[in-house]
């Protein structure tokens, strides 16, 4: 049985403007000791999903359709208390802003004690111990423990909520870009702590980024989000020979992951309003490629086993990669 | 003014804005419409004095326990209490504007000796103080204005003088300088416009703060006693011992004043959530 | 801990800036009187003993400076002299209205700060119902309004026409006596409601906002998310967020006991409360100035005090700021 199943989330949030449908129809899956990658640039819809998944959405979203399973059980049909019991103990979190995350006017230690505390009866020097032994294991010094947050760096907050996510042995850790705001040294050690325990301890993982090649290095599965929609799934293939044309720009973003040497590209234009999205292919106001028939929605289409593209041209992406390579392609559209 | 339009457009706003212009009416011709002098004692047809009586047809709002008409001495009292308002909010406003001006702009010395001032005077009680100033002298309306002058510029000092900080540091300040502008020229063309709205809001609070010292002050006794106000009719009728019997005469003073003071609160909060939004939460 | 010992200092001597300034404004005052300006220190009534007394004290035939330095030093050791009609000392007389003052306030700080906090957080947490939008609004016109009058107004209602409860003073006549068998016995809480009453409606409006725009403010920080996503249930959240959103207001309690103390005058006026306030009015409607400097010197003192406590206890209570 799949850990993690999403199927066909959407959610909404409530603006000024309307409805912003944030997250339209996205489905995946992970299996145990599994990393998934969700890549897309910022904005759209990654944080979404994942406060969907641990059921922190702020009040201005909510869940419009779509299911949440774990471990076969819906989280959207469970009582508050049987969510309650589940949350941090199946599903933890490494949030985007480590800066922010732990409450100011508590230490860090208490802070960790209060999550076992609240699932399970343990003697307060046993706590004391298992918090020592994930400091340890994340890069801590374990005296540290009983500092205040605002004593901490930002990469030191970081590890410490990699210690948090881990204190109840969670099945499924959510890393939600859990580099942002850390200088390049440190988000390469953090990435390194965080491909460790999912190697060395099996971990099954949702990681979120914006940047292709640490999905790359680090995903079993990987799904390419643009807009709220998933326009490509699966596994390497995914940036080994990516067929989307959305999916080609933010792989040319990084250089050497596929193609070496070369000058790095940028997809132009920004993504579509959500409020009014426009009719068909979400990408196709920035898409090079795109045809009159981008005007329809694109159908999901299994290009291999286990690896679908929404896109109207599957069939030309060998022309496409070739196009994608010349900066000339991604200049600012005419029109 | 822009501002006062953007008063308008919240319902409180505006009816803040109604009272506060009848009530100004009201101190301009009140005394002109009011039937009796503030002292004047009103007799009966028999020539007795009309001495604790509740509304009638001459004295609308009832007499005091010496036969003076309460309405009448409502309308003059609004009068004082306007004029004390005013005053005192312009005289605090434009005190406190200059200290936080210069502190904010000169910084240094300047900054430091006017900053510990202004930490002195919050360090300062006000209500005894001026009970014992004005025991001391001779209570008169213009002591009273002047108490409250010293009490309050130092709110809008302190305020002004953060806002000219953070004016201080924005890149046109720096570019008028690099051009040679003086300081004169800086402070009256790209400092004070960004500050008049607050020293607005502030006089606006200082004509609520000054009208309610005003009404304290006079009925704890230490008013001016040739002018009738609020606070006076409230002392009067507190000292006769009118809350047990006599309601027409502690109730249009004491309603008339927290209806000015509410009203002017009103305008100050649309004003203010008009300066800084962010404020609305609060 | 040093730079807590440095802000420590440093408000320390602004304190003893501001009282300087205020002794000095006092000094000044009551020798700018018109007249003999000895009359503030001797009465007519005194003994020839007690007249030597206060000159010895103040140094009435000294020069004025020598005066000042005295002065100062007198107030400063709280020798303030003997009042001109009450058979006591200055001291002695301010002690026992202070005492009852704080009976007075001291109920109504916590009432308004407990419940005031309550109120605050519930508004915040739950924001943008009816409920919370007739909180503030109501919150607001109580505080605008000015409270003698509504003291005014309580008294009227409770005290002279349902006669509910005892229309001032802080005891009826042979009541307890002794200060912890008064502040323990009913008639003394019957005294105190009223008051109470109208100190709290005006004072919890601080609180109330405060905690509620700090709570609206903390509602939306990321470390509230995480608190939920780790399964702790809604009060131990609202526990987390109420210990931030006090930090604020423990400044700002500085600033309501001040309020407070100040505004006290007006209300012991009202409700015959035997206050230091009261005696301050009484003091200078009679003349009795020895009682009335002391009295406004106890004040100040008082009001700077708390000041500086609170601003202390800021410092220890947010981890940050240490
Ligand atoms: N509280 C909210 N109210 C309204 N709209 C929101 C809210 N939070 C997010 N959104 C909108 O939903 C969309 C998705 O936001 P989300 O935070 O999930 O993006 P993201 O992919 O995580 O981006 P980033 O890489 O910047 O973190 C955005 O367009 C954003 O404007
Ligand atoms: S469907 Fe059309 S617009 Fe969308 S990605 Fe494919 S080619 Fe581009
Ligand atoms: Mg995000």
């Amino acid at each position: 049985m799949p850990l993690l199943e999403v199927e066909n989330l959407e959610v909404r949030y409530r603006t000024q403007a309307g409805e912003a449908k944030a997250v339209d129809g996205v489905s995946f899956v992970i299996e145990p000791g599994m990393c998934l990658g969700l890549v897309g640039e910022s904005g759209c819809g990654k944080s979404t999903v994942a406060k969907a998944i641990l059921g922190i959405l702020p009040p201005a979203g909510h869940i419009a359709g779509g299911a949440i399973r774990y471990a076969g059980r819906d989280l959207g049909g469970m009582t508050p208390r049987e969510l309650r019991a589940m949350r941090w103990r199946d599903i933890a979190l490494v949030p985007q802003s480590a800066m922010n995350a732990l409450d100011p006017v508590y230490t860090v230690e208490s802070q960790l004690a209060e999550a076992i505390a609240a699932h399970q009866a343990m003697p307060a020097a046993r706590r004391r111990g298992r918090i020592a032994e994930l400091f340890e294991l994340v890069g801590l010094e374990p005296d540290r423990a009983r500092d205040y947050p605002h004593q901490f760096s930002g990469g030191m907050r970081q590890r410490a909520m990699i210690a948090m996510a881990m204190v109840l042995d969670p099945g499924l850790i959510v890393a939600d870009e859990p580099t942002t705001g850390l200088d390049v040294l440190v988000q390469d050690q953090i990435l390194r702590r965080i491909r460790d325990l999912h190697d060395r301890l099996g971990k099954a993982m949702l990681l979120i980024t914006h940047d292709m090649a640490v999905v790359a290095e680090n995903s079993d599965r990987i799904v390419v989000m643009y807009a709220g929609r998933v326009m490509e799934y699966g596994g390497e293939a995914v940036f080994r020979t990516p067929y989307h044309p959305y999916t080609l720009g933010l792989c040319n973003a990084f250089p050497d992951l596929a193609y070496r040497a070369r000058a790095l590209i940028s997809i132009p234009g920004t993504p579509p309003n959500l409020v009014a999205p426009p009719e068909g292919c979400r990408f196709q106001a920035r898409c090079p490629f795109a045809t009159a028939r981008c005007g329809t929605p694109p159908p999901l289409i299994e290009v291999a086993p286990g690896h679908v593209v929404a896109c109207h041209h599957v069939d030309q992406a060998e022309r496409f990669r070739e196009r994608a390579a010349d900066p000339e392609t991604w200049r600012e559209p005419a029109r | 003014m822009r501002g006062f339009r953007v008063i308008l457009d919240y319902p409180s706003g505006t009816a803040g804005a109604i009272v506060v212009v009848v009530f100004s009416l009201l101190a301009v011709f009140g005394p002109a419409i009011a039937p009796h002098g503030p002292f004047e004692v009103v007799y009966n047809t028999d020539h007795s004095v009309l001495r604790l009586s509740p509304p009638v047809a001459n004295a609308l709002f009832g007499t005091t326990n010496q036969g003076m008409d309460v309405f009448s001495q409502l309308l003059w009292g609004t009068r004082s209490a306007l004029l004390v308002g005013l005053l005192s909010a312009v005289g605090s406003v434009v005190l406190g504007t200059a200290v936080g001006l210069a502190s904010g702009y000169f910084g240094g010395w300047t900054d430091e000796v006017l900053m510990r001032l202004t930490d002195v005077a919050f360090g300062i009680p006000f209500l005894p103080f001026a009970m014992v100033v004005i025991s001391l002298s001779k209570p008169s309306l213009g002591l009273v204005i002047l108490l409250v002058v010293v009490f309050l510029w130092r709110i809008p000092a302190r305020v002004i003088r953060a806002q000219v900080l953070s004016l201080r540091s924005r890149p046109f300040i720096w570019a008028a300088r690099a051009a040679g502008a003086s300081h004169a020229r800086i402070l009256a063309r790209h400092i004070a416009p960004n500050v008049l709205p607050l020293s607005f809001l502030y006089a606006a609070i200082g004509v609520q703060t000054g009208v309610m010292l005003e009404a304290a002050l006079s009925f704890l006794g230490f008013g001016d006693p040739n002018a009738m106000s609020w606070g006076a009719m409230l002392n009067a009728a507190f000292q006769a011992g009118a809350m047990r019997s006599a309601w027409w005469w502690v109730l249009p003073p004491g309603v008339a004043l927290s209806l000015f003071v509410t009203a002017i609160f009103m305008i100050t909060r649309a004003y203010e959530e008009l300066l800084n939004p962010r404020l609305r939460a609060i | 801990m040093s730079r807590l010992a440095h802000a420590f200092s440093r408000r320390l001597l602004l304190l003893a800036l501001t009282m300087w300034c205020i002794l000095t404004i006092l000094f000044a005052l009551f020798r700018l009187l018109p007249g003999d300006p000895a009359a503030i220190f001797v009465d007519n009534n005194m003994s020839i003993e007690m007249i030597e007394h206060q000159k010895q004290l103040w140094g009435l035939n000294d020069p004025w400076w020598v005066q000042y330095i005295r002065y100062i030093a007198n107030m400063a050791l709280f020798r303030f002299g003997d009042s001109f009609f009450q058979n006591q000392t200055v001291a002695a007389i301010l002690l026992e209205k202070i005492t009852n003052t704080c009976a007075m306030i001291f109920p109504a700080l916590v009432i308004s700060v407990v419940l005031g906090t309550i109120i605050g957080a519930f508004a915040g947490w739950r924001r943008g119902g009816r409920l919370e939008q007739a909180t503030v609004t109501t919150a607001l016109i109580l505080h605008s309004a000015p409270s003698f009058f509504v003291g005014i107004l309580v008294l009227m209602v409770f005290s002279y026409q349902l006669r509910w409860l005892p229309p001032g003073g802080m005891t009826s006549p042979g009541g307890p006596e002794g200060f912890w068998d008064l502040i323990t016995s009913a008639d003394y809480l019957r005294h105190l409601i009223l008051p109470c009453m109208v100190l709290v409606s005006r004072e919890i409006t601080g609180p109330v906002l405060l905690v509620r725009s700090s709570m609206l403010e903390i509602k939306g920080a990321d470390f509230i998310d995480i608190l939920r996503a780790k399964g702790l249930p809604e009060w131990r959240i609202l526990v987390h967020a109420t210990r931030n959103a006090l930090l604020p207001l423990v400044t700002y309690i500085a600033v309501m006991t001040g309020l407070l103390l100040q505004g006290q005058v007006l209300l012991e006026i009202i409700f015959a409360w035997p206050g230091l306030g009261r005696e301050l009015v009484t003091a200078l409607a009679d003349l009795d100035y020895q009682v009335a400097q002391g009295a406004v010197y106890v004040m100040a003192l008082t009001i700077l005090l708390l000041n500086l406590v609170a601003d202390m206890l800021y410092g220890f209570i947010d981890p940050r700021s240490r």
